[in-house]
């Protein structure tokens, strides 16, 4: 537990140490600004035209107006690119100077040096996507109101916080490392459930939250997020640990995300309902927004394609490793 | 402490290591010679974990390098060939973080870090970036990530390679004195070093074992002459 944990640390802090944190940050705040300026501008427009889901536009699934299209494909098109970013130097860099001779021959098995540089890039991704959580507010027109009643749920939920709080701490500061893995799954659970129940089961709520248009999407939109985002940085990981060179790894994980993207441009070339279609809407990562995820509409199979491709490549990483050395 | 038993690795067809077996006791430090490409660099990283033999037996401290390749490796500093590091770490950060990886917990790995950055004389830089740190000062660092679980065994490939004369004096000055406390397995071509520094040599020569044996012992089978025309012989090109 101790050297996965110390090379989780390691590799999520050498995406400040080096160059490529800031580009991936830099390129992917850009681009969500510039669709959140879209989404305010839909939102406050006067007249009878509007936007029915804001987050359908902000994941780039709009088709009007046309710059929504555009900011759209350009958000898609980015999107590979930047989880490949943020993978391409995880082995290729190692490979290419060397240093994954000293990584695989300290006491470490191959699968906690996949499991603990996946962690990293995943720990990441998840931190450019927390940044947009400054959006949500005007996204979902929210309104908060302490009215400070605390039922038992809240206390969960502030519990559960609590946890997260000293996970994170604990992890900074070498906590035994399944004392922080504890933390950290229970902490998640507790304010996950305590969050569910004290807003739908509670009358009074510690915050008062009341949103002008439906937050449901905005979940259902993240959860989404997150898988796939998951499935996509497994591929650049499982590419990362083919080639000696960063750029090669970069252009080969964008070139294999994208074909996870592209074939939802496919779906107009078929009639709905035949076998091109069906196939075109299961492997086209934007097509699951646009339809489900952005309405608040939770499709498993989308979901098992995310978590059977992450694992599968994961898995495949172990082995691409392990091979390395029966070369 | 180490033993090897009819070590064989093809890269494809062509074979790098062809049956090598040798032994190295117990706080014994040992030279390991050969020309370049002779498969030094390959046996040692096969003891050390990063390759798998194709055929063929390493343990270390009893620990077999394939089956248990955790515990043995727990065993082993190495140091691989030309040291590579993370360049944008600093030394001490980045022997902290090589301290978690090979399991020390937090007291103990302040305390050997202490040790380590005192006896391979990084002390002054150890808020340094690794990467605008000098060859010899990176080769100090890799040989501080060696010691640094206080391990019984030292693997260390080509330890002075591209030193200047001074540093490879104080490295020769180190090896003697680890060499006290720790069984130590160091390849190497200049053989000067190897009389300064080694109990006794293994080499080898187009992937096979060509002499092997105490210091004097091997003198002695090859009739007292110095160690480079043993070597320049044994390595068959005696024309030159």
């Amino acid at each position: 537990m101790r050297p996965t944990m110390s090379l989780i640390r390691r590799e999520f802090a050498a995406y400040f140490t080096g160059p490529i944190g800031y580009v991936a940050l830099f390129g992917f705040l850009t681009l969500s600004g510039f669709l959140f300026w879209i989404v305010v501008g839909l939102l406050t427009e006067k007249g009878p035209r509007g936007v029915e889901y804001p987050m359908q536009v902000m994941l780039g699934g709009a088709e009007n107006p046309e710059w929504a299209l555009v900011a759209g494909v350009l958000f898609w098109g980015l999107f590979p690119a930047v989880t490949g970013i943020i993978t391409s130097r995880l082995i290729a860099e190692e490979r290419g100077s060397g240093t994954l001779e000293a990584l695989l021959t300290a006491p470490i098995r191959d699968w906690q040096v996949v499991v603990a540089k996946f962690t990293a890039c995943f720990g990441f991704y998840l931190l450019l996507w927390a940044v947009t959580l400054v959006y949500v507010p005007v996204l979902t027109d929210l309104r908060a109101e302490w009215t400070g009643t605390f039922t038992y749920y809240a206390v969960v939920l502030l519990v559960g916080l609590l946890f997260l709080a000293l996970a994170k701490v604990g992890f900074w500061f070498e906590f035994n490392g399944w004392l922080v893995l504890f933390l950290g799954v229970a902490g998640l659970g507790l304010t996950g459930a305590g969050a569910y129940f004290h807003y739908t089961a509670d009358e009074t709520q510690l915050v008062k939250l009341t949103a002008g248009i439906d937050p449901r999407p905005v979940l259902t939109s993240y959860l989404g997020v997150v898988l796939a985002g998951a499935m996509f940085l497994a591929l650049g990981l499982l590419v990362s640990s083919w080639v000696k060179s960063q750029l090669v790894a970069w252009m080969l994980s964008l070139l294999l995300g994208l074909c996870f993207v592209l074939p939802a441009a496919l779906r107009w070339a078929f009639e709905p309902g035949t076998m091109g279609y069906s196939l075109g809407y299961y492997l086209g990562v934007p097509e699951h927004f646009r339809r489900d995820f952005t309405r608040g509409v939770i499709d498993t199979r989308p979901l098992v394609l995310y978590v059977s491709v992450t694992l599968a490549c994961l898995y495949l990483t172990v082995r691409s490793l392990e091979a390395r050395r029966l070369r | 402490m180490i033993v090897v038993e009819h070590l064989t690795k093809y890269y494809g067809e062509y074979p790098a290591v062809r049956d090598v077996s040798f032994s190295v006791e117990k706080g014994q430090v040992v030279g390991f010679l050969g020309p370049n490409g002779a498969g030094k660099s390959t046996t040692m990283r096969i003891l050390a974990g990063f390759l798998t033999a194709s055929s063929g037996k390493a343990t270390i401290g009893g620990k077999d390098v394939f089956w248990d390749p955790i515990e043995a490796r727990r065993r082993i500093g190495y140091m691989p060939e030309s040291c590579p590091l993370y360049t944008d770490m600093r030394v001490d950060e980045y022997l902290w973080f090589r301290g978690g990886l090979k399991g020390l917990g937090r007291s103990e790995r302040k305390t050997r870090m202490g040790y380590v950055l005192e006896r391979c004389w990084l002390t002054d830089v150890r808020r340094q970036l690794i990467g605008t740190l000098s060859k010899g000062y990176r080769q100090r660092v890799g040989l501080a990530d060696a010691l640094l679980a206080d391990p019984p065994v030292l693997i260390l490939d080509e330890p002075t390679a591209g030193l200047d004369p001074t540093q490879i004096r104080e490295t020769r000055k180190l090896m003697r004195e680890l060499g006290q406390m720790h069984t130590m397995l160091l390849s190497t071509h200049i053989l000067s070093e190897v009389e300064a520094t080694c109990d006794s040599v293994i080499v080898i020569y187009q992937g096979q074992k060509v002499a092997d044996g105490s210091l004097a012992a091997v003198r002695q089978r090859h009739g007292n002459r110095p160690l480079e025309d043993i070597f320049v012989r044994l390595t068959g090109q005696e024309g030159i």
